[in-house]
Parts: structure tokens; C-alpha cells; sequence
């Protein structure tokens, strides 16, 4: 173990878990929350995962969109 | 927008809920992160993929001099640059959890695509030292092709022959008997989709580059 493994010790739910109250009544929520929190909760990264390629992807057919108009715009005026 | 862009984004869509879905065996040390083999092993398909592309057009730039494959080759070389980054960025985190540290000159195979990523730097510095079009062009096509030449020694055949903890170096090829199959299922179509991914980059940037080409001569 190198010395940073300080950070091994889990300081966050020592000082949150109190305020965490995410795991709480699982019981009384809707499907969509039980499937979320199987699998250790797994389901949550794959979801933080493809907001952020659904946005990147969003941004680069926009892009590609605006060169396409750029090349167009271009093409008429040399004519 | 062409057909084939969407295709990739469904297709990368699928690779990346599979990475992170499928059921992988339990493999000790590396846990859930063998799951990174996903993501960080076609960042490097997809950087040889545009070097290789860069080598094409600086052999076409040689033979008849058009200012648009100067330009393709220069927009290749940034994107395997873009894609060679996150390598070494991934590389580094998942080194530091399976190996225990974040980089380590004992390391051939890190070490030396550190040193691949330099000698494309320095293409991009030897072309910002020319003003004529022509001559940049002409210099930076048998710099570049110099440059390729290096990658597949730097990162295949100098790691294979010296003690390493990467796979695929020491000897060992990367993917073999020893790797869970379940993993190809995935590995290969990422391959795949990352490849298509870089080539959609790429068509981007050289079409941007070829309009301001356009707009700063007329």
C-alpha cells in the first residue's frame, strides 16, 4: 500500500451517512427506483454514462450540421 | 448528415451499455475493472486508425500536391492525437488501482506511447514553423511518414522484448487464451464503434479546416 491510501478510509459515509437517506424507504417507491438500485447499483453509472454520450453526441451532430451549412454557404458564394 | 454517423451512435449507444452491463467472470485484482479493456484498448485501435490515415495522405500530399490531403493529413494526426490522450488518461487511472501507481518508468509499453504521443507533438510544432503552404505540406508528409514508422516498434515489437506488467507486452499477446472470452463479445465491436467514432471526428475537423482554408485564401 502507497501512503495515499489514506484515502482508502471512508470518510465520506462516516460523515454523511446520517444526512444520506437515499437507501431509505425502497419499499413504498415505483419500479423504476427498485430496478435503479439492484445490481449495486450499477444501473446508476450506466445512466451517468449515457447522459454524457447522449450529450457529446447531441453536440456533435450539431457541429457537424453547422459544417455542413459553412461548406454550402461557401460553395454558392465561389459560384 | 450521412447514415452512417447515426448508425455509430447507435452502435457506440449498445458498446457502452454492454461494457458496463454485461456479466464478466471474477477475475482477481483486476474486479470490475477489466471492464476498462471496453474503453481503453480501442482508444488505441482508433489512434492507429487515424495515424494510418494521416501516412495515407502524406503519401498522396508527396506524390501530387493538393492542399486538401495536407489538410487531411493533419486532421487525421490530431484526432489519433485526441485519441491517443485518453489512452494514456485511462491507462494511468487503471494503473493505479491494479499496478498501485499512476505511472512508472519501469513500464515499457506506458513509457513508450508516452514517447509515440511526443513524436506526434512534435509534427505539430515542425508545422507551425512553416509559412508557405507548400513547403509546410511537402516537410511535415516525410515527417509524418518518419512518424508512423516509429509507432508499431514503440508500441508492439519493444515492449514484447523487455520485463513488463502490460499486457500484451513480456512476450504475451494482449488478448489470448488467458483472457475471458465473454470480453471479445464486447472488445471487437467497441473496436469497431471507437474506429467508426474517430473517422465521424475526423470528417468534422477536416471539413472545418478545408472551409477556413477556403475563407483565409479567397
Amino acid at each position: 500500500m502507497q501512503e495515499d491510501s489514506v484515502a482508502i478510509v471512508d470518510t465520506l459515509t462516516q460523515v454523511y451517512s446520517q444526512k444520506w437517506t437515499g437507501a431509505e424507504h425502497i419499499e413504498q417507491s415505483n419500479a423504476f427506483i427498485h430496478f435503479m438500485y439492484s445490481n449495486n447499483l450499477i444501473f446508476v453509472v450506466l445512466g451517468v454514462t449515457l447522459i454524457i454520450w447522449a450529450v457529446l453526441l447531441f453536440f456533435m451532430f450539431r457541429v457537424d450540421k453547422k459544417v455542413s451549412s459553412l461548406e454550402e454557404k461557401i460553395n454558392t458564394d465561389q459560384k | 448528415m450521412k447514415a452512417w454517423k447515426y448508425l455509430v451512435a447507435v452502435w457506440m449507444t449498445l458498446v457502452i451499455a454492454a461494457g458496463i452491463l454485461i456479466y464478466i467472470p471474477e477475475i482477481p485484482i483486476l474486479e470490475q475493472t477489466a471492464r476498462n479493456i471496453f474503453f481503453h484498448v480501442p482508444m488505441w485501435m482508433a489512434m492507429f486508425a487515424m495515424f494510418t490515415t494521416s501516412f495515407i495522405y502524406s503519401i498522396r500530399v508527396l506524390n501530387a500536391h493538393d492542399p486538401l490531403f495536407d489538410i487531411k493529413a493533419e486532421s487525421a494526426a490530431r484526432v489519433g492525437m485526441v485519441f491517443g490522450i485518453c489512452g494514456l488518461m485511462t491507462g494511468s487511472l487503471w494503473a493505479r488501482f491494479t499496478w498501485g501507481t499512476w505511472w512508472t518508468f519501469a513500464e515499457p509499453k506506458m513509457n513508450l506511447a508516452a514517447l509515440a504521443m511526443m513524436i506526434y507533438v512534435a509534427y505539430f510544432v515542425l508545422r507551425s514553423a512553416f509559412d508557405d503552404e507548400e513547403k509546410r505540406a511537402r516537410i511535415s508528409a516525410v515527417y509524418n511518414i518518419f512518424a508512423v514508422t516509429t509507432i508499431p516498434f514503440l508500441l508492439y515489437v519493444v515492449p514484447r522484448q523487455l520485463m513488463s506488467l502490460h499486457p500484451g507486452a513480456d512476450g504475451n499477446p494482449a488478448f489470448s487464451e488467458i483472457t475471458a472470452p465473454e470480453l471479445r463479445y464486447v472488445l471487437y465491436p467497441a473496436m469497431v464503434g471507437f474506429i467508426a467514432l474517430s473517422f465521424w471526428i475526423y470528417d468534422i475537423t477536416h471539413r472545418y479546416k478545408t472551409v477556413q482554408s477556403r475563407i483565409e485564401n479567397s
